[in-house]
């Protein structure tokens, strides 16, 4: 590609002076690209992952699928229809109420039907009844119940609420007549920043290791070698459960969140301390990298300006597969009653609230968190999926 | 029979005699005794000796008719469930064999015992039955007795600790004496009303045990090598252990121990599945001359406690109980038509469902002030809508109140339930007002330190009612200016915190015995036991003899200190009534245990043809033992079919 | 090869002495033991007697000692108060929970583990080669999506409810009794074709349940190897010499792809193991799952211990195979310095 331009060297003999073309230096003179080549040749290793990952559908829709969910965790509050301690007492064990459009062949736009029930002593359940005659349209962007926003001030305002006068429980309600959804909403707070926050942990731990083995090798590789294979070789649940039987008991639900997460990350870092040593010894011997040395670059400088960035975008894809695994180790922690606990509300403690037969057969609606689970779970995978594709864009 | 019965305050008087009931004492004579099938093949081999030698001369002769029962018909198992291996041991409490036991009416009379003298709760004489044997066949007599209280209780090696305290009167042991084969004797220099009941408790405390087993393995009896070599076997340091682990009359753990109970267990059950058998020589009849129990064999099989409404459901159990709560309700009755199962509903007979311990002796000095203040108390109490709570969380059919005892206890009076117990916001609110907890910022009051008067109440995590209750209990108390805050916690670290006074409040069970007679202990109520979460430091100070802990430092709590001694040193009924009312009244005023609803259901699970259980009773821990009182060796089939033994 | 194998067994007993000193810390991490925690229970509960029973049991296991003297007992290079009697002399402790020695209470237990394990092990197999082969080589085709989805799927669904859920159907469209790994009135009998039956009945939930959830991550790699080579000449080559298709699949990259699942035999375990914990929790087996959770919850030291390490020995051995086989296969790994 690089075309040097000679000019005629002058004809004096004698002495033949260092000649420097005064001319700024343009490679592209003699062949110049297309606009799209251009473009192309031009663009920085992140636009390419990006245009790349853009290919893959999937992984795109997953992307934004993530996006949304992680966009709403600020604002739970105002998206949830209801406060998440709200209680309806008249409401025990709701099923979900439908939303209609259509009321006796017109168009109301979306509204529910009011129901009540009976309770019913020979089977103990309560029979609720839609009363059909009274369409009542949900309200968007209203005043609803008040909450405090963080904790910091109250307010009421809310994308959806209920019926003035009315109840929507869009997922039914549990056995104190919480709303279900709302739950759901404010229990993805706690269930997708474990992910977050332990991928954090374990991405810290990852590089550290992973770093000093790869690139000092040696004993210390060694070392760190044998810690991952004995981690590795002790399944993780017992692991999960042993240190969070550790976790002193008296811990507020706050700090209890924390350790979970930071069990949670501590267990997980082998995988990505690996990737990383097998990177950074594949990277040590290539040209650039050589180059680099050769020229008197620091050690440090090496690690940060070449090596780092080279593999980053493999990091995070593979980061982005294992945020799945914590946020299932959570749920199955809480589910074991070792992780978090009411009134803490997470997916993992919704959902250990419904294990149990009458779930499955009676309020098959209490089993609704599964979705959120499963639909962040396989957002991860297709985006992470997607991502390593993308990462090493000049293949 | 059903007069006597009324008559039960009676029966504890000095000087009773809690005699065999007139029915029992009749001749043996007059009832012509029937073998049970399971056994008839052997007794005609040789290998068992005939019913009426392996009977005891007078055995005990339960009526069937007068308790509303019918005569059974022997044969057939049952299948029942337990969470894990270890919980055989409540087989001794749901078998409720007794030296004297409750009977379903909460009487106490004799059951292994034929007769108990009473002097006084002074001087007690056991009779015992003669004939009566261990189910392998050997007799039962006053050794056993002598044995366990010279062998075991008095030898340093295997009761460190010493005398139990229900044999100390006034910190003395009594004097115990062999009367003759059948009779022993134990004095007391003082009354020591802790006796009987402790005999009739769900908890066994077994003053007798097989000698001629154990002995085996006494270093005092025991030939040295052959006890050596045992002890090396068992890998233990010496053969007191080994005695301990041959000595489990209460965890049923050991199917070589010789047993009383109805079903004594099959050796070599795999952990799945654990067989009982019955007891050829128990020592109770029908009038119809057949020995009870009815029933053959009893399955226990080990499945996950979570899975145990989900198994009834399927129609896998043919009796269950404990293990089931009142939320799995909906799910057994689902199943009850398409499996042949009933689920008789029970009511639970506890004080309080979920109840609030303000720890009087917490060591933080404003709280503890605070939960001293009466009016705190009261109001806290007033603030509580147990309406909503009783709807929300028991379907509306539990009773709404105070921690006490219930209706169906001789020492019931509605006051004790509703005193300071009436939903009431404002008077609440006046009552804070009034200790002087002025409301702060965002509506909550503040400490007269200046925090922000927020209650951390600890809860067991693992008790989902509790935490539900402790949820809309938030609710009501912020009406009032008050902050609740959660905080599940760890069963045993709760416990432990509490001791060493760091709870300001604890959420928990209510009182376990709701339906007592004067002649069952008050020690729930009295601040005598360190687990008891509203003192526990000044039960410590008792418990332990004054060497931790602090002594009961509040007029109020002194007057029920008294009325507890009052109690220990009671010789009649009459007294022990006075003792409990006077205790009773004043948990109601004072409020110190702050009670929600009572009254939850405990569903019961049995199979069609399975007859001879009451379609509702009471159920607990203590005093009904779980279904002990109810006598299940009298449950039986009434289907042909299922009298069949099956291969366990 | 000798030495390489001499060499590989002295790291794996390294590797499980340092595993036995984790295991055993972390067991003691949490405040407390089981028997002064019992001792607090059966105090409250009224039963003094059972109390001092238990107070007994602490000088007779020694939980007085510190805590590394107990680590060093209870593998047996100290002195314990019964002399030297541990994990080396194939003493493996005491249970307090059960009251029995820990072998026997995990006796059965162990080998039901590795039944359950081995029909998963089976199951993802047999599952996901098909589907990954079907995959790669018809890559981005419906078919693809649609088993690749599947796979995520049983990835993502939290693997507890999923049994809960199948429990459930499986009973009432089955009659299949509800947990457990055969019907109750199995349990004392001895083996007999329809016990056999009923034991192949109740291995279908948990090996559906903890299979699924390791497919998907099988099916992912298995399609990127066997796409690696279905890329490389000589595959084109034997396709374009007429060589038929699925000969030309199964003789040659088919094979290649297999190679790195040897290498993964022993970190299989680990995994299995942690998911049928859950699933077995759920369904009432009688594995070691559900004891090994109980041991821990209530500080039964030497049952939880031991069964940590029963799980560790297992996946070292699993880990020595795959290294032996790769040895064998690739004289690089024997001979060179790695």
């Amino acid at each position: 590609m690089n075309v040097i331009t000679h000019t005629k060297a002058p004809a004096d003999a004698g002495s033949t002076p260092h000649f420097v073309d005064p001319r700024p230096f343009d490679p592209g003179a003699s062949e110049p690209m297309a606009n799209e080549d251009e473009r192309y040749w031009r663009a920085s290793a992140l636009t390419l992952i990006w245009w790349k990952f853009k290919r893959h559908r999937v992984a795109l829709a997953s992307a934004i699928v993530l996006l949304v969910f992680y966009a709403m965790l600020p604002f739970v509050e105002v998206v949830a229809p209801y406060p998440l301690t709200k209680r309806h007492g008249d409401f025990l064990y709701a099923p979900p109420q439908p939303v209609h459009l259509m009321h006796e062949g017109r168009f109301v736009g979306p509204f529910v039907y009011p129901y009540s029930f009976k309770f019913n002593l020979d089977t103990f359940t309560r029979d609720y009844e839609v009363d059909r005659s009274t369409p009542q349209p949900i309200r968007f962007f209203c005043k609803g119940d008040t909450y405090s926003f963080w904790g910091l001030f109250d307010a009421s305002f809310h994308l959806v609420c209920a019926p003035e006068g009315g109840t929507m429980f869009l997922a039914g309600t549990d056995r104190l007549g919480r709303d279900v959804l709302s739950r759901i909403i404010y229990g993805a707070r706690i269930s997708l920043t474990v992910g977050l926050l332990g991928i954090a942990v374990s991405f810290a731990l990852g590089l550290l290791f992973g770093g000093l083995a790869g690139y000092l090798g040696g004993w210390v590789d060694n070392v760190i070698q044998r810690v991952i294979e004995i981690l590795r070789s002790l399944p993780e649940l017992p692991l999960w459960l042993a240190l969070s039987a550790a976790l002193p008991a008296n811990w507020s639900p706050l700090l209890v969140f924390f350790g979970i997460t930071i069990i949670l990350g501590l267990l997980d870092w082998p995988g990505l301390a690996r990737a990383v040593r097998s990177k950074l010894l594949a990277l040590r011997e290539e040209d650039f990298v050589k180059a680099a040395e050769l020229m008197g670059a620091s050690r440090a400088r090496i690690i940060g300006k070449h090596l780092i960035p080279n593999f980053m975008s493999h990091l995070i894809a593979s980061a982005t597969l294992s945020i799945p695994s914590m946020i299932l180790g959570e749920t199955a922690l809480s589910f074991l009653g070792l992780g978090l606990r009411p009134p803490i509300t997470s997916w993992g403690v919704l959902l250990n609230e419904a294990q149990n037969l009458a779930s499955v057969n009676l309020y098959p609606w209490l089993l609704a968190p599964i979705a959120p689970v499963v639909i962040v779970v396989l957002a991860f995978n297709f985006m992470g999926d997607g991502l390593r594709d993308a990462a090493d864009p000049y293949h | 029979m059903t007069r006597v019965l009324n008559r039960r305050e009676l029966l504890l008087q000095a000087g009773a005699t809690l005699a065999v009931l007139p029915l029992a004492t009749r001749a043996l004579a007059d009832i012509a005794l029937q073998e049970a099938p399971l056994f008839a093949e052997q007794v005609a081999a040789g290998k068992l000796p005939p019913i009426a030698q392996r009977l005891p001369k007078q055995p005990f002769v339960s009526d069937l008719a007068a308790n509303g029962r019918v005569i059974g018909k022997p044969g057939g198992s049952m299948t029942t469930l337990i969470a894990k291996l270890r919980d055989v041991r409540y087989l001794s409490a749901n078998a409720y064999t007794r030296l004297v036991g409750y009977t379903d009416k909460l009487v106490l009379r004799p059951d292994i015992l034929s007769a108990l003298d009473n002097e006084g709760n002074r001087v007690f004489t056991l009779r015992l039955r003669e004939g009566h044997r261990w189910s392998d066949g050997y007799p039962f007599t006053a050794e056993d007795f002598r044995y366990y209280w010279e062998d075991i209780v008095n030898n340093k090696q295997l009761s460190p600790a010493g005398v139990p305290t229900y044999m100390l009167a006034d910190g003395k042991p009594p004097t115990f004496e062999v009367l003759d084969e059948h009779t022993v004797r134990y004095t007391w220099a003082t009354p020591n009303p802790l006796f009987l009941p402790t005999m009739a408790a769900p908890q066994d405390p077994f003053i007798y045990r097989p000698a001629h087993f154990l002995r085996n393995y006494h270093g005092k009896y025991a030939d040295k090598d052959k006890l050596d070599q045992l002890v090396a076997k068992a890998k233990v340091r010496s053969w007191a252990p080994l005695h301990n682990r041959m000595d489990s009359m209460l965890e049923n753990s050991n199917p070589e121990l010789p047993t009383l109970f109805p079903w004594r267990a099959v050796p070599a059950s795999s952990g799945a599945r654990i067989v009982f058998e019955r007891n050829p020589y128990f020592h109770r009849i029908d009038t119809a001359g057949q020995q009870l129990p009815y029933v053959d064999q009893v399955l226990a099989d080990v499945a996950s406690a979570s899975l145990f409404a989900a198994k009834s459901n399927a129609g896998e159990v043919d009796f269950l109980a404990r293990g089931l709560v009142m939320n799995d309700i909906p799910v057994l009755k689902q199943g009850e038509g398409a499996q042949g199962y009933k689920t008789l509903l029970w009511r639970l007979a506890r004080g309080s469902e979920v109840a609030l311990y303000p720890n009087l002796t917490t060591v933080d000095p404003v709280w503890r002030q605070l939960n001293r203040d009466v009016r705190f108390r009261r109001a806290l109490s007033l603030a509580i809508d147990r309406h909503t709570i009783n709807n929300a969380l028991l379907f509306g059919l539990g009773q709404e109140g105070n921690n006490t005892v219930r209706e169906g206890s001789a020492l019931f009076e509605p006051s004790y339930r509703s005193k300071w117990a009436q939903h009431d916001s404002a008077a609440a609110a006046k009552l804070l007002d009034d200790v002087g907890l002025a409301k702060g910022s965002g509506g909550i009051r503040n400490l007269p330190d200046g925090r922000p008067a927020e209650i951390v109440v600890e809860v067991d995590g693992d008790t989902g009612l509790a935490v539900d209750t402790l949820e809309l209990i938030t609710e009501f108390w912020r009406e009032v200016g008050l902050k609740l805050f959660i905080k599940p916690q760890d069963r045993t670290i709760l416990r432990n915190r509490a001791y060493e006074g760091q709870t300001v409040m604890v959420a928990s069970q209510g009182l376990d015995n709701a339906i007592p007679t004067a002649g069952m202990v008050p020690g729930e109520l009295a601040p005598v036991h360190q687990d008891n979460l509203a003192w526990p430091r000044w039960g410590q100070y008792v418990e332990t003899k004054g060497t931790s802990g602090e002594p009961v430092d509040m007029p109020e709590a002194k007057k029920l200190l008294e009325a507890y001694t009052a109690w220990l040193r009671s010789t009649d009924s009459a007294q022990q009534a006075a003792a409990w009312h006077a205790m009773l009244a004043l948990h109601a005023d004072n409020q110190w245990i702050i009670g929600t609803v009572a009254g939850a259901l405990q569903p019961i699970v049995l199979r069609d043809g399975l007859a001879n259980l009451p379609a509702e009773a009471l159920y607990s821990w203590a005093p009904t033992s779980l279904l002990g009182i109810y006598r299940i060796d009298e449950i039986f089939w009434d289907r042909q079919d299922r009298r069949i033994a099956k291969a366990p | 090869m000798i030495a390489y194998i001499a060499r590989r067994l002295l790291t794996m007993a390294g590797t499980l002495l340092i595993i036995s000193a984790l295991v055993f810390v972390i067991i003691k991490l949490p405040p407390g033991d089981f028997l002064t925690n019992q001792i607090a229970e059966l105090r409250s509960q009224g039963g003094e007697a059972a109390a001092t029973k238990a107070a007994f049991l602490i000088k007779q296991y020694g939980l007085d000692l510190p805590v590394w003297k107990q680590y060093l007992v209870w593998i047996g290079v100290w002195p314990g108060p019964n002399g030297f009697s541990g994990l080396l002399q194939g003493d493996w402790g005491w249970s307090f929970e059960f009251d029995r020695p820990v072998n026997e209470v995990v006796g059965d237990t162990l080998w039901l583990t590795l039944l359950v394990n081995i029909a998963v092990l089976i199951f993802v197999h047999v599952v996901s080669i098909p589907i990954a082969i079907f995959s790669a080589v018809r890559q981005y085709s419906w078919g693809d999506y649609l088993a690749t989805f599947i796979g995520y799927i049983g990835l993502a669904m939290p693997n507890f409810l999923l049994a809960l859920i199948l429990l459930y159907y499986t009973n009432r469209w089955f009659g299949i009794s509800i947990g457990g790994l055969y019907d109750p009135q199995y349990a004392n009998a001895p083996w007999s074709w329809n016990k056999v039956v009923s034991l192949g009945q109740h291995l279908i939930v948990p090996t559906l349940v903890i299979g699924l959830s390791g497919t998907a991550a099988m099916i992912r790699r298995m399609r990127a190897n066997l796409l690696d080579e279905l890329s490389k000449q000589y595959y084109v080559t034997a396709k374009a010499k007429g060589v038929p298709p699925t000969k030309a699949l199964l003789k040659y990259p088919f094979r290649m792809a297999l190679n790195p699942f040897v290498a993964d035999i022993g970190n299989i375990l680990p995994h299995l193991v942690s998911g049928s914990i859950l699933v077995s929790l759920v369904l009432s087996l009688p594995t070691v799952g559900p004891i090994l959770l109980g041991a821990l919850r209530s500080q039964d030291q030497f049952l939880a211990a031991f069964i940590l390490m029963f799980v560790a020995i297992l996946t070292v051995i699993g880990m020595l195979i795959s290294d032996l086989l790769l040895a064998w296969l690739d004289p690089r790994i024997r001979l060179g310095a790695r």
